[in-house]
């Protein structure tokens, strides 16, 4: 079993690297050789490198929160995009860009971006303790993703009424950005980016015993030594930081929180969550350059939007589940 | 041998705080409990029973007074120090997430790992003895839905026993299990009794087996709780109502 772990581990691996090399050489109109790559190759260096490592970012975030999600609610159909988590920090982003603009924020570049990511947080821990309260009087995992349903339709009726008071050009930008794209994340945003999102995922670290106790529930990680309310504290912090983070650049992307951690249990029969982690931030990085490559490649010189392949694999894994009723 | 104390209830009031308004079921508690018993907790529903589990394994505070764990009172015990003096097992359903009942009794030894959560071959050697004594061995890497009530039940002590606690503490293990299960659990306890001296706490509502296996009783009633040997069962009136004239 240790040395079947070990090879999965090392496919996965593998994966990324080609997935990585796909994304960065020929998801756009034009490929690029290895051997014509130079320094000051504008494309590579300027769209294809930061597009590549924007979805790096999104997938591992978005898995990561996903899996904490489950495991605080208990529940396999768990996930930022279904909860309505992802469109309460969209929301929120529309709300400053809009704030901002009028308050002359967004001039420079570092308040205007805080502004945006913290909004995006701020956006993503609201819905999440808002759903942890709803969570407490229903027991139902179904009725918890139909309520994250509602809660994402009412986050959008929302932006589309401020989409509706926005001059053309703030709406197509809410527009294209509310289709969740990799594209739009520059060089100088993944200094932001980059830094926060490692943080939050490195502070996992310090979450494995209490990821493992909290599958118990609440009372058994009590009396295994766990402080179940403090530990569950701080995850929601991390996903909801993880989450907003990935929002505000990319958008609301969908079914990747949801269906990375579901597959990481099928394809690892273990309940391990640190192998879990580990494994979500893999498949997670590798779904997203795949869906990148498929987006730019599938119709020449059109890039669909990323949200439409990640609802591709995503959704229907989610219904399968439904039927099968088993609970990964 | 004389007995070894461990567990004390000094003038304890239970119940629950709601907001606006505390609700106190149980009042005025004085109980010592020892090393080597196998305490059977009965009483009719809504009386306390869960009430008394919880208060004692610390998930809810005391209202009044102090509950003393080998003379140290509960609340002077850190979450991990407690985890090593007292194991719970609840009615509660657990599952999913790929979780086998190996997984399950693992996490009894929780409390003595690292921040990993890496279990070295001592921690294995605690767990598998845990698995064995329970009788469990040929079942731990089923996944938990795959198991029987009985099975799963067994499950959930074995990860009380790999916690390696003085005290166990068990509510209404017994409930959706068939007879031969019933008979197999008490006997199991009792024997973590007689062979590990634990102090066993266990509530129950098969009278019939609580008298057949437990060495005292804990009745509990409206009028109060008392404290009593299996012998003074029958003479008890509070124990005759909650056996409603058929014992």
């Amino acid at each position: 079993m240790q040395e079947n772990t070990g090879i999965k581990f090392l496919v996965l691996i593998v994966l990324l690297f080609i997935a990585g090399y796909l994304s960065l050489f020929f998801a756009g109109s034009e490929s690029i050789t290895v051997s014509e790559l130079t320094l000051n190759n504008f494309i590579f260096w300027q769209i294809r490198f930061p597009k590549t490592l924007t979805a790096i970012l999104a997938g591992s975030t978005l898995s990561a929160a996903g899996l904490i999600l489950q495991i605080i609610f208990r529940n396999p159909l768990a996930g930022p995009y279904v909860l309505g988590i992802s469109s309460g920090a969209s929301l929120m982003v529309s709300i400053s860009i809009l704030a901002g603009g009028s308050l002359n924020l967004l001039s420079n570049f570092f308040i205007g971006k805080s502004f945006i990511v913290v909004s995006a947080i701020a956006g993503s821990v609201l819905v999440t303790t808002l759903i942890l309260a709803i969570s407490k009087k229903v027991n139902s995992s179904v009725i918890l993703l139909l309520i994250g349903l509602m809660i994402s339709q009412i986050c959008g009726a929302l932006q589309a009424g401020l989409e509706y008071f926005s001059d053309a050009t703030s709406l197509k930008s809410f527009v294209t950005w509310g289709m969740g794209s990799l594209a739009n994340t520059t060089n100088f945003d993944l200094l932001i980016y980059l830094p926060i999102a490692l943080v939050c995922l490195l502070g996992l670290l310090f979450f494995i015993k209490p990821l493992n106790a909290l599958l118990l529930g609440e009372n058994y990680s009590q009396n295994i030594g766990v402080n179940f309310n403090s530990s569950r504290f701080y995850l929601i912090l991390i996903s909801s930081v993880l989450t907003g983070l990935t929002t505000a650049f990319c958008g609301p992307i969908a079914f990747v929180g949801i269906a990375v951690p579901i597959l990481s249990r099928m394809i690892f029969k273990s309940s391990k969550q640190q192998l879990h982690l580990a494994s979500c931030l893999l498949l997670g990085s590798i779904i997203l350059l795949f869906s990148d490559t498929l987006a730019n490649t599938l119709i020449k010189n059109i890039s669909l939007p990323i949200n439409m392949l990640t609802t591709f694999i995503g959704a229907p894994l989610v219904i399968y589940l439904m039927f099968k009723n088993k609970s990964w | 041998m004389e007995n070894k104390l461990c567990i004390e209830f000094k003038n304890i009031t239970l119940g629950y705080k709601k907001p606006g308004e505390t609700i106190s079921i149980l009042k005025n508690i004085n109980l010592s409990f020892f090393k080597g018993d196998l305490i059977g907790i009965v009483g009719l529903n809504g009386v306390g029973k869960s009430t008394l589990i919880k208060s004692l394994s610390g998930l809810l505070p005391v209202l009044k007074g102090e509950i003393l764990i080998d003379e140290k009172p509960i609340s002077n015990y850190n979450l991990n120090e407690l985890a090593k003096k007292i194991a719970i097992v609840l009615t509660e359903k657990i599952g999913g997430f790929n979780l086998t009942a190996f997984d399950v009794v693992s996490a009894g030894q929780m409390p003595y790992t690292n921040s990993f959560n890496k279990l070295s071959n001592h921690n294995l050697e605690i767990i598998d003895k845990a698995i064995s004594i329970c009788g469990i061995a040929e079942h731990q890497n089923k996944l938990l839905h795959e198991l029987s009530d009985g099975l799963f039940q067994k499950t959930i002590i074995a990860k009380a026993l790999a916690q390696q606690t003085p005290i166990m503490l068990l509510d209404e293990p017994s409930a959706f299990l068939d007879f031969a299960s019933k008979h197999d659990l008490f006997l199991l306890l009792k024997k973590l009794t007689e062979e590990q001296q634990k102090c066993v706490l266990v509530s129950s509502h098969d009278l019939d087996l609580i008298l057949k296996y437990c060495t005292k009783l804990l009745v509990i009633s409206n009028t109060g709780i008392e404290l009593i040997s299996v012998s003074e069962a029958k003479t008890n009136k509070a124990f005759h109502e909650i056996g409603g004239g058929f014992i």
